[in-house]
């Protein structure tokens, strides 16, 4: 018997009130719980799919630029000192930075130029492995290669050429089969060849060399500026550049998805602090003769301050603690009912169950801690004689 | 040991000042057993409730071993309470979730620290004294007017109290048991216990060692 039996028995002694704030709260904590759960696994699922779309970092080799005018001709734009990228260097320089966890694709391509007959056409090497996964808008009419003499055309480049599935043709000495023609993608794919990086590099006699990297970094929190200067560390020869527009979309979206979840849950927090703050005034007036025969006894303002808060703050406990339970399994069903989970699953973290009985706690304390005062101040005589 | 000094109080209602306490002058030596006795309305429970610090007075003095209690900071009124003052009232003021003995021992259940297995056996020796022993596990909604009462005067009994504050403590019984509870408070007093009680009963004001009359906020 001490201080904490008095709001412990006066808890249940209303069980139906209880239990319905009790409730409510619960509800109120399962919904932010659930929304937090379901906003993290689909910013991740998000991620993921927004980086299919392509990469947001280019590497690409240290040049200088000449543009060449003479005699009011102009001549174009000349490179000069260009350093070509070793794949093996580039590639492991990059998965070996301190954020390489954020890092979800290294596609490496090798550009070179021939001529079928005598249209001249733009080849493009890429690994297959590493560059279908950033290229999921590509639309292959037949399938990808799955042979170093196969390659896939751009859709204008087969028109051009009217190459289809099926078909052979011959590049820089080397018969290729056509595996895939691409649909229009309305970008520089459409131009192209694309075949094995390998073999490209083989037939131009320009081993492990390559012409740039496309990369795809997770932005979760997205510290591309940091990504891109440990790359640029690691690769004092390369330009790198991070593109970002496609970052900022990145970001835009899941951010968006973040601040209508902070909102709805703030919407509801305030929501279910109200309506403690409103039960406790309720039950502060209701017990103005349990307040003056306690403050009779010698109990002061504080001590029956700290009864109201214990009271309220075990509704808030026990709240948190079934909200985070509820919001957790809800999570789960609202993910399959979204069908945008993809095998991702909510997190259970016992630190965040005892954060958010903390936070709930705290919040209905705040809320009851004003009608709680207001009711311990009340001079002792006054509040015996208010029944 | 306890003294009032020119006493006054003023209600203040929708602009209207009512003084409930006019000057009012009183000493209340140790042992002693005062009834107030007077109409409704003629200020008797407020002087109980100022004499008692239940309530603040507008003006004067109150005394207690040499301190005025008129000007004592909040917590040394509380400190009063718990120890040396106990108030019982008309309507007993029970809290009804705690059961008896959880009432006769909700002075010492002011903080973390449990009650001591000494304080919750002379919480049931004070149930018994008052005649309910076998009864502290109850809520006191199970129980007789008369015996919540008692339930009351064994939460002051616990406080070893050195003044009892009755505030009418027979006004809700009915004769039979109202004659028990002042045989009890009478009983009290006897064995050292001061006594102010406010009753419009003049049978149970007989029972003082002394009664003032009170009028209109004044001793008639």
């Amino acid at each position: 018997m001490n201080i904490l039996t008095i709001p412990l028995r006066n808890t249940w002694r209303k069980p139906s009130r209880t239990l319905l704030l009790l409730l409510v709260f619960t509800l109120g904590v399962m919904s932010i719980v659930a929304l937090y759960q379901v906003s993290l696994v689909i910013g991740d699922s998000m991620e993921k799919k927004l980086s299919t779309y392509g990469a947001n970092i280019l590497v690409s080799p240290k040049n200088e630029t000449l543009s060449v005018r003479y005699g009011g001709l102009h001549l174009g734009d000349m490179l000069y000192e260009v350093q070509p990228l070793s794949e093996t260097d580039t590639v492991a320089a990059v998965r070996s930075i301190e954020l390489k966890d954020r890092i979800s694709a290294v596609a490496p391509k090798l550009v070179t130029t021939t001529r079928i007959g005598e249209t001249p056409v733009a080849v493009v090497g890429v690994r297959w492995d590493d560059e279908l996964p950033i290229k999921s808008y590509w639309v292959p009419e037949g399938s990808f290669p799955a042979a170093a003499d196969e390659i896939v055309a751009g859709s204008r480049a087969a028109e051009k050429f009217g190459l289809a599935p099926g078909d052979t043709v011959n590049l820089m000495g080397r018969s290729f089969t056509v595996a895939a023609v691409l649909n229009p993608t309305g970008g520089d794919d459409d131009d192209v060849l694309l075949a094995d990086l390998e073999t490209v590099q083989a037939i131009t006699g320009r081993a492990d060399e390559v012409s740039f990297l496309e990369v795809a970094a997770l932005c979760h929190g997205c510290p591309i500026d940091d990504i891109v200067a440990q790359m640029r560390d690691m690769l004092p020869g390369a330009d790198i550049k991070a593109l970002s527009n496609v970052v900022n979309q990145r970001m835009a979206s899941i951010h968006f998805v973040q601040r209508l979840v902070l909102s709805i849950s703030l919407v509801i927090l305030v929501t279910a602090a109200t309506m403690v703050g409103l039960s406790m005034l309720s039950a502060v007036n209701e017990r103005k003769k349990d307040i003056g025969l306690l403050r009779s006894l010698g109990y002061s303002k504080g001590r029956v301050f700290f009864i109201f808060c214990v009271e309220a703050g075990i509704i808030g406990i026990l709240a948190g603690m079934l909200g985070y339970f509820s919001g957790y399994g809800a999570s789960f069903k609202a993910l399959s009912l979204l069908a945008m989970a993809e095998g991702a699953r909510p997190l259970f973290d016992v630190n965040h169950l005892l954060l958010t009985c903390a936070a709930i706690g705290t919040v209905t304390v705040a809320a009851a801690a004003y009608p709680a005062w207001k009711g311990a101040g009340v001079e002792p005589s006054r509040a015996l004689m208010a029944l | 040991m306890l003294q009032a000094i020119n006493i006054n109080k003023i209600f203040k209602s929708e602009g209207a000042e009512t003084r409930v306490l006019n000057n009012i002058s009183l000493e209340i030596p140790p042992g002693e057993f005062l009834s107030i006795v007077g109409r409704s309305g003629s200020g008797k429970t407020t002087l109980l409730n100022v004499l008692s610090t239940l309530m603040r007075p507008d003006g004067g003095e109150l005394l207690y071993r040499g301190d005025d209690l008129t000007a004592m900071p909040e917590a040394g009124l509380n400190r009063l309470r718990h120890a040396d003052f106990s108030v019982i009232f008309q309507f007993h003021h029970l809290v009804p979730y705690l059961t008896a003995l959880e009432n006769t021992l909700l002075p010492f259940m002011r903080s973390l620290k449990p009650a001591s297995g000494e304080l919750v056996q002379r919480a049931k020796d004070c149930l018994e004294r008052v005649g309910l022993a076998g009864k502290e596990n109850r809520l006191p909604g199970s129980f007789s007017g008369g015996e919540q009462q008692r339930v009351a005067i064994a939460r002051a009994l616990v406080k070893s109290s050195r003044i009892l504050f009755a505030d009418e403590p027979t006004g809700s019984l009915d004769k039979k048991t109202g004659e028990g509870i002042m045989n009890l408070i009478a009983e009290l007093n006897r064995e050292g216990l001061t006594v102010v009680m406010v009753t419009h009963d003049p049978q149970y004001a007989e029972l003082a060692h002394r009664s003032v009359m009170m009028e209109d906020g004044a001793f008639a």
